[in-house]
């Protein structure tokens, strides 16, 4: 007697070979046979019609926090994801002092934009040591967490305040190699290091004042393990990005370790920024080394509001000057006729149809909730207004507070970055789930993959697609119980229609703690999750299985 | 303050989308061996270089010394 049987699906599973029609059964939380299978089952899926893969592998989240009171990461899990990796770019919320909490949330807030209430009211601190932290999310998990050690939290551990002041002596970097060694055999996956990011109070996160020396240090510890190193190079200068990759390169080879850097984007303003950073990781290939470029499947959206100045109306020069203007000046202007008509004649005979009639009203703020998700254009027509004057008036009527979103104007041509995903070097990934809350919505880059660039523009086949998020991931992470819908490895299965599998609209939810806002995008396409055997999310809703693990 | 003949100047702009989702300005610099190279500059910062050169359009940065991006930072 089987636990699970999924029946009649089209299994692709994980290798990038042919999809091929099958069952998939599964016991003890494992897969025990992948074909025809005979005998029954406690449960049965009917998969006619549907794909079955393994669960999809996210390498880039900063879900730390909200693992302490969501065990499934909601909504990664909806969207087929079984396993996140949390802790990048130099933050993880453990080894933490209790007396270096409240600087390393301050951190955590830059990046995630999380209200101060889920830090203080969502959950308990009981730990210090990794292993506590382990212990404290392992309670609940209904997703699997590989987690990565963030370089800023060993250093600060070991350096206390000069962990953002100065290099550390050799007697420190000793200190962080133990510490990172407990870590390891605590069940981290990897270290993750960061040359960009800042507090709170724009200072330089702990790892930015590391010396070479101190991370061949660490990676030494790492070479001792066999694991990752992740590192958010100066994306935004190729040049320097490129030394970067040369230099992870030479760290991967001296320590024999793996190595990513995230994220790598393709931006028309500078055309030859991701194909010379692929050029050079193909060098370093070449020589033996191990540098994966993690590339985001979602195009990059702004967004704006009148209530402080934004560059997105560089183009516009009367609107900068209005806009720039003290808040109480910039109301009274926008609110005097003989203005208002100078700045909508700006933008044309249409009235700004073609620059503003594609934004979308987002939500989250002082919007009228009957707005929310409505373009600019038809709210402009439903008042009888010209987008231009619409934008003002809308504001105006709400404090200025009204979020405008602009769609795809960045990382935004499928042509381009269709050949770049489906390159066998290039690490699908650097999603960045659970952080930027406030500012846009960081789940569903798997279901857009599908969408976009296998059902669109063919640039990736279902099998390959599918690989790439499920065993080639699991191979460069080194989870070798992961990835693939093989006998005996871990029964992580999602169950999708790849005719419809996409992510939704962006949304603004209230779900955060104290009704902390966040916007998400829903699943599409997605029938049924299971994680380690047990079914997480069916027919549209998580389950009360909680079988999700700190995988290795 | 016109540019020195020794010093980088800005010799083009635009916008770009920055990863956090605000809007970010790119200025292409020219070094005085004639090298070009850009820099992505984040929201704050791209505002405050428009203000220090009075500019109230893209086009009116083109020329400007790169001295401009560090004013007042």
């Amino acid at each position: 007697m089987f636990d699970v049987i999924v029946r009649n699906g089209l299994v692709v599973d994980g290798s990038g070979a042919e999809a091929f029609r099958a069952d998939v059964a599964v016991k003890d939380g494992r897969i025990a046979a992948v074909g025809q299978v005979a005998g029954e089952a406690r449960q049965v899926i009917d998969a006619g019609g549907r794909v079955v893969a393994p669960g999809f592998i996210d390498p880039h989240t900063h879900f730390d926090v909200q693992l302490l009171w969501d065990g499934a990461a909601k909504p990664a899990l909806a969207h087929g994801v079984t396993c996140i990796v949390p802790g990048n770019c130099s933050l993880s919320l453990a080894p933490l002092r209790a007396s270096d909490r409240r600087q390393v949330v301050g951190m955590f807030q830059q990046i995630e934009e999380m209200p101060p209430e889920a830090f203080t009211t969502a959950f308990e601190w009981t730990w210090e040591d990794f292993a506590g932290y382990r212990a404290a999310i392992e309670k609940a998990l209904s997703i699997n967490v590989a987690p990565l050690v963030g370089h800023s939290v060993i250093r600060l551990w070991v350096m206390g305040p000069a962990a953002q002041e100065r290099a550390a002596t050799a007697g420190e970097i000793a200190a962080m190699q133990d510490l990172l060694r407990e870590c390891l055999d605590a069940g981290a996956v990897g270290l993750s290091t960061s040359f960009v990011d800042v507090d709170e109070n724009g200072r330089p996160v702990p790892s930015r004042f590391a010396q070479f020396e101190e991370l061949d240090a660490l990676c030494a510890v790492l070479g001792e393990y066999d694991r990752m190193l992740q590192c958010v190079p100066e994306f935004y200068a190729t040049d320097i990005t490129i030394a970067r990759i040369d230099q992870l390169a030479e760290l991967s080879l001296k320590h024999n370790i793996p190595t990513t850097f995230s994220p790598l984007f393709d931006t028309s303003a500078v055309p030859d920024n991701a194909p010379r950073a692929i050029a050079r990781v193909e060098e370093q290939f070449a020589r033996g080394a191990r540098v994966w470029p993690q590339m985001q499947t979602r195009p990059i959206d702004i967004s704006f509001s009148l209530l402080r100045p934004s560059l997105f109306f560089a183009r516009l020069p009367r609107w900068v000057r209005i806009l720039r203007q003290p808040l109480a000046e910039r109301m009274a202007s926008l609110r005097d006729p003989e203005t208002v008509a100078k700045l909508v004649r700006d933008l044309g005979p249409d009235g700004g149809e073609a620059m503003m009639g594609r934004l979308v009203v987002r939500g989250g703020d002082a919007a009228p909730a009957d707005l929310v998700g409505k373009t600019l254009s038809e709210v402009s027509k439903a008042r009888g207004q010209v987008p231009a004057q619409a934008l003002i008036d809308l504001s105006l009527e709400n404090g200025l507070d009204v979020a405008f979103l602009s769609a795809g104007q960045g990382h935004q041509s499928t042509d381009r970055i269709g050949p770049m995903l489906a390159h066998p070097l290039v690490h699908i990934g650097a999603s960045d789930g659970g952080a930027h809350l406030a500012s846009f919505s960081t789940y569903g880059d798997t279901g857009y993959l599908f969408s976009e660039f296998v059902r669109k523009s063919g640039a990736l086949s279902l099998e390959q697609a599918v690989a790439k998020i499920t065993g080639e991931t699991a191979d460069i992470w080194g989870l070798k119980d992961r990835g693939r819908l093989q006998p005996g490895l871990a029964a992580d299965i999602v169950v999708f229609d790849p005719d419809t599998i996409d992510r939704e609209a962006e949304l603004p939810a209230f779900d955060m703690p104290s009704d902390g806002m966040r916007y998400v995008r829903a699943a599409r396409g997605v029938d049924t999750v299971l994680v380690n055997g047990q079914v997480a999310y069916a027919a549209g809703a998580y389950t009360n299985a909680k079988a999700g693990v700190v995988c290795v | 303050m016109s540019p020195r003949a020794d010093e980088a100047i800005i010799v083009a702009a635009d916008l770009v989308a920055g990863h956090d989702g605000s809007t970010e300005l790119l200025v292409r610099l020219r070094h005085p061996n004639g090298a070009e190279a850009p820099v992505v500059l984040d929201e704050e910062t791209g505002l405050r270089l428009m203000k220090n050169c009075g500019a109230a359009a893209l086009g009116e940065l083109v020329g400007q010394s790169w001295r401009r991006i560090v004013e007042g930072s």
